[in-house]
């Protein structure tokens, strides 16, 4: 329609005078109006969803017999966080990414020190009634950092290979810590989500090439030298379930092997809601967390399971095209960078209870139970609106805070 | 290059990413199709064979101890081997495979066999069923080894039900048996369809015994528990690779038990016997604890357990001696002679004669056409009813018997206990007879003729009684006619009401009847003189004896004298029988004895009495029992277990 210079009035140019001046481009009713309702409802579902699994799961044994109602009361209070987080100004956001990424190293470097053990490794920060799980806040704030780090460096005038040493450093601190842990699935995922962040500012495709063939090249050498004994009795227990090898049946591969059975039975349709024998009558250990997928998919079947799977990669979608439609680096890392963690859980997840994957203790987001990951995940949708909302902010892109 | 245009570059690799990301989503879902289309049914089939499966776990049964805390019934562990039949893939090849391991009577391996067949094709095909047990620990290895190459073979450790004292308590305890269908029935009895069907299923375990006999089946429901749930985690061969723990489903064991008896004394009672079959129960008369029931010979209840065979059984029923026969409670005798007590309080209850009243015994005694005799060569001549006692003088009886009159001897005999049947926890109790016209009329139709009255009056011809009844006679007399309360039962089910011996008797009467049978132990003339002492250096017992007739004495042996002795066939002898209480002059024990065949009541069954209340004072049978303590810790209806576990 124009050039941006001729065939303006004065009123047109001062109106512009004044847009330009004024970062909040809308209102608070204008953003309610944004809201983009369908991802919100998506969200609600598959919440839901979990909490009708977790019904069934534990609805045989009276000791759990309310985790669904502890699931549905964790979903409501992340669900405000998350409409908290969306309303934030990208600003807002941009401020306290460096800082909530050093907390969170500084988290990391304490559990090392004075974490709660749990299921044998160290992973819980005890603050007074809550346990904290400072891996999962660190899958947010790194990603935060890294589309801070990219807001400041990427310019008309950088591009250069230098810049991502940078993004790489602030992705492997908090990697290594966790490593530590040991947590190699969260890791894993953290590493996979900030080389996607990375992926996405347009690293030499060369360089991703020989980074790819250096992380196989890695795998014999960590796998002989860095993964702690259970960590490579899993490894070889499900490289031998994949293989078709015979197994110890009471060892790692019978979580496997358990899993498969109740997703396998559950056919094309399920046996229907509650009709779940095998993930009810605890036969699938940790059904009620990382393997909420099996009374899923004994329960409801390829179609259902499937239909569960479909509906997070709409929400996965919708997350990445607010990604592209962000004008700013800030916005589109930080989206593309929360989107890509939750897919990371949810292939992670999926990839473990079917076997395609080796156990590494991976919740599914919304569904399985568990609160910080249920946050963390809410944190991430909080993120992803909150970029969606402002959209078209302009971003202080220079100095750390 | 440095100034490539990063927004189009961005562009292009979020479609990189998106496309990467929809790739690996169908990747999943293709790994879901392969699993849940494709192998679908290997899953299935998997599923059903490999899942945790809730099996019956069946309850401890409670055990039985002594007064004293010695156990009665307790239970053993030993090897099992069941077959469980939905498991199985050949189950003729399979057991001919046990059958080489370990040894197997052939009639057992061709049972099995046909049950394994038949329960295959029906709903119980889940069940095991048992084809060996109580295996060595050199088998119980061997089978071990094997058994996980053959699928459907379960080796256990499984619980039995043992009776370390053996034949001791054979007929208080009974024993336990797998139930049969009658069992079942009987148990199930008044259940709706639900419980029956769940009693079934319980009794259908290997382990599951039920109190067939004794105080086994009286205390069925005391002792049996509330059964439970196993988890376990099976493979696809149906072998248990995991026993989840759950405490919710974990079975509630059945209650422990305490009977009054004191098993030593049980045990002395038992050798005093020796060869001879016979009876003796022992009673604390004050408390009306049973201290001692003895039925001799017994069977090892051991033995019934698993199943006794049945030539086995046939041996124990066609033995001469009736080893099966519970003769404390159930076995019925004439009285004979330790009944006159009875007529002689009758007597003076009803007024028809005065204690000092003397009659003259020449050894006849004519009523209507017929004459009756003394036992006693040449009479008592002139008797009172002390001596009539002492002496236990017939003539006198016949006729002081003949001047009460049936109905009233019939009366004083049932608040004695005659004519009743005391349980007290046990089976197989019998109440014996007392006759009256009533009775006459209504078994025999015909009217009660006075010479009946004379037989009854020395405690022979139709009164039938048990030396369980006979004990409880002595133990009133000795205690004043004070009320009795007999019990065997020290903690355990409620029994028969609870009921009380208590029919007003006069004490009077009592203390002349204890004076008479302290003179048949201690006085000149008593028939039992040789017994009065028991060994303890001063006390004393009070007794009287008596002779159950076997069969009529004919004339014939009365005038030839042959009537005693090597020159009857021993199963035609007389039954020597003999109550009695102890000390004499502060009564605390009450006995009775009988000893079948054993002639007489003062050669056989007294020294048998004397020797065994001996026992009894000496080792103090009838002090406090240790469930007294359980009781008061423990509220009235709960069970008594746990702390004593």
């Amino acid at each position: 329609m124009s050039d941006g210079f001729s065939n303006y009035n004065s009123g047109d140019r001062r109106m512009q005078a004044a847009q330009s001046l004024n970062f909040e481009t809308i209102g608070f009713l204008g953003k309610i109006g944004r809201l983009p309702f369908g991802l919100i409802l998506l969200i609600i579902a598959m919440a839901l969803v979990g909490t009708a699994m977790l019904f069934s799961a534990a609805h045989t044994n009276p000791a759990e017999a309310n985790l669904w109602l502890l699931h549905l009361i964790r979903f409501g209070l992340c669900f405000l966080v998350m409409m908290v987080l969306a309303f934030c100004p990208l600003n807002l956001w941009l401020r306290i990414a460096f800082p909530a990424y050093l907390v969170t190293l500084i988290m990391l470097v304490l559990v090392e020190f004075f974490g709660v053990t749990g299921g044998g490794a160290q992973r819980w920060l005890q603050v007074g009634p809550v346990a904290l799980q400072p891996s999962e806040f660190a899958k947010l704030a790194t990603t935060l950092a890294l589309a801070r780090y990219y807001q400041m460096m990427i310019g008309p005038t950088t591009g250069g290979f230098v810049i991502h040493l940078g993004a790489l450093a602030i992705i492997l601190a908090p990697a290594a810590l966790i490593f530590m842990q040991p947590d190699f699935g969260t890791t894993l995922a953290l590493i996979a989500s900030g080389g996607v962040v990375i992926f996405l500012t347009g690293l030499y495709f060369r360089v991703i090439v020989m980074g790819v063939i250096g992380g196989f090249a890695a795998i014999v050498p960590i796998y002989n030298f860095v993964l702690a004994d259970y960590q490579r009795e899993r490894v070889d227990t499900f490289l031998a379930q994949l293989t078709g090898e015979s197994t110890n049946a009471l060892g790692e591969s019978y979580q496997i092997e358990q899993a498969k059975i109740a997703t396998g039975s559950g056919g094309w349709n399920g046996k229907g809601f509650l009709q779940g024998i095998q993930s009810q009558q605890d036969f699938v250990p940790e059904q009620h967390t990382d393997f909420i997928l099996t009374v899923i998919a004994e329960e409801f079947g390829f179609i259902g399971t499937t239909a569960m799977l479909l509906a997070f990669a709409v929400i996965l979608g919708w997350g990445l095209v607010i990604s592209f439609q962000s004008k700013s680096w800030f916005g589109r890392l930080a989206a593309a960078g929360a989107t890509a963690t939750i897919a990371f859980y949810i292939v992670f997840n999926v990839g473990m209870v079917l076997g395609l994957l080796p156990v590494v203790g991976m919740p599914l987001p919304l569904i399985s139970y568990g609160g910080t990951a249920m946050l963390t995940a809410m944190a991430c949708f909080g993120l992803i609106i909150s970029v969606h909302l402002h959209k078209d902010d302009r971003l202080r892109d220079q100095g750390w805070f | 290059m440095a100034m490539r245009d990063l927004e189009a570059l961005f562009s292009r690799r979020m479609i990189v990413a998106g496309a990467t990301g929809g790739v690996v989503w169908a990747g999943l879902i293709a790994r879901l199709f392969q699993l849940q289309v494709l192998e679908t049914e290997r899953y299935e089939t998997l599923a059903k064979e490999n899942h945790i499966k809730l099996e019956l776990a069946p309850p401890q049964r409670g055990r039985i101890f002594d007064r004293f805390g010695k156990p009665l019934a307790s239970h053993r562990q030993a090897g099992r081997v069941a077959l469980v039949p939905e498991q199985i893939d050949d189950a003729t090849k399979t057991i001919a495979r046990i059958a080489n391991l370990i040894e197997i009577p052939e009639p057992r391996l061709e049972r099995v066999l046909a049950e394994v067949k038949r329960n295959r094709r029906g709903a119980s095909s889940f069940v095991p069923v048992t084809l060996a047990q109580e295996l060595s620990y050199e088998d119980y290895a061997r089978m071990n080894v094997f058994a996980a190459e053959m699928p459907g073979v379960d080796v256990e450790m499984g619980a039995t039900r043992s009776y370390p004292q053996g034949r001791d308590f054979a007929h208080v305890l009974g024993y336990v048996a797998r139930a049969s269908a009658d069992d079942l029935d009987r148990l199930s009895d008044g259940m709706t369809g639900e419980e029956s069907g769940r009693l079934r299923r319980l009794f259908k375990h290997p382990d599951m015994r039920t109190g067939r006999q004794g105080m086994e089946r009286f205390a069925e429901e005391w002792l049996r528990g509330t059964p439970g749930f196993r988890k376990l985690v099976t493979n696809a061969a149906g072998r248990v690779i995991e026993d989840l723990q759950d405490d919710r489903l974990s079975p509630q064991p059945g209650k422990d038990l305490y009977v009054t008896i004191d098993a030593d004394l049980q045990r002395a009672a038992i050798e005093r016997f020796q060869s001879e079959s016979g009876a003796a129960v022992v009673l604390d008369i004050e408390s009306g604890d049973i201290l001692a029931m003895v039925s001799t010979p017994a069977f090892d209840p051991n033995d019934f357990v698993n199943g006794i065979s049945s030539a086995n059984y046939k041996l124990l029923q066609d033995n001469v001696d009736a080893p099966l026969y519970p003769r404390a409670h159930g076995g019925v005798y004439p009285p004979g002679s330790t009944f006159k007590m009875v007529v002689a309080t009758a007597a003076l209850e009803s007024g028809v004669i005065d204690p000092s009243e003397r009659v003259y015994c020449n050894r006849y005694y004519h009523f209507g056409n017929r004459t009756w005799h003394c036992w006693k060569k040449g009479g008592h001549g002139s008797v009172n009813m002390h001596q009539a006692i002492k002496g236990s003088c017939d003539v006198y009886f016949y006729e002081i018997a003949r001047r009460t009159g049936v109905e009233k001897i019939a009366e004083v005999s049932r608040k004695f206990g005659f004519g009743e049947s005391w349980t007290l926890g046990m089976t197989g109790a019998r109440g014996g007879l007392v006759p009256d016209n009533e009775w006459k009329m209504r078994v025999h139709g015909e009217k009660w003729y006075e010479g009946e009255t004379l037989n009854f009056g020395i405690g022979q011809g139709q009164l039938g009684t048990t030396p369980l009844q006979l004990a409880l006679m002595t133990a009133r007399i000795a205690a004043d006619g004070a009320p009795i309360r007999p019990k065997i039962i020290g903690i355990g089910p409620a029994t028969d009401g609870e009921k009380n011996l208590q029919a007003p008797l006069n004490l009077e009467i009592m203390q002349r009847m204890k004076a008479g049978m302290f003179g048949v132990t201690s006085e000149a003339g008593g028939t039992a003189g040789r017994s009065g002492d028991l060994g303890l250096g001063g006390p004393r017992l009070a007794g009287k004896t008596g002779t159950a007739q076997v069969r009529r004495i004919t004339q014939a042996e009365r005038n030839s004298g042959i009537r005693k002795g090597e020159d009857i066939d021993r199963k035609l002898r007389d039954h020597a029988l003999f109550v009695a209480y102890a000390p004499a002059d502060d009564p605390k024990y009450a006995i009775s004895v009988i000893v079948e065949h054993g002639e007489g009541g003062s050669r056989t069954a007294a020294p048998v009495a004397r020797d065994i209340l001996a026992y009894a004072m000496k080792t103090d049978s009838r002090r406090r029992p240790v469930y007294t303590e359980l009781a008061q810790n423990t509220s009235t209806d709960g069970p008594v277990d746990g702390g004593s576990r």
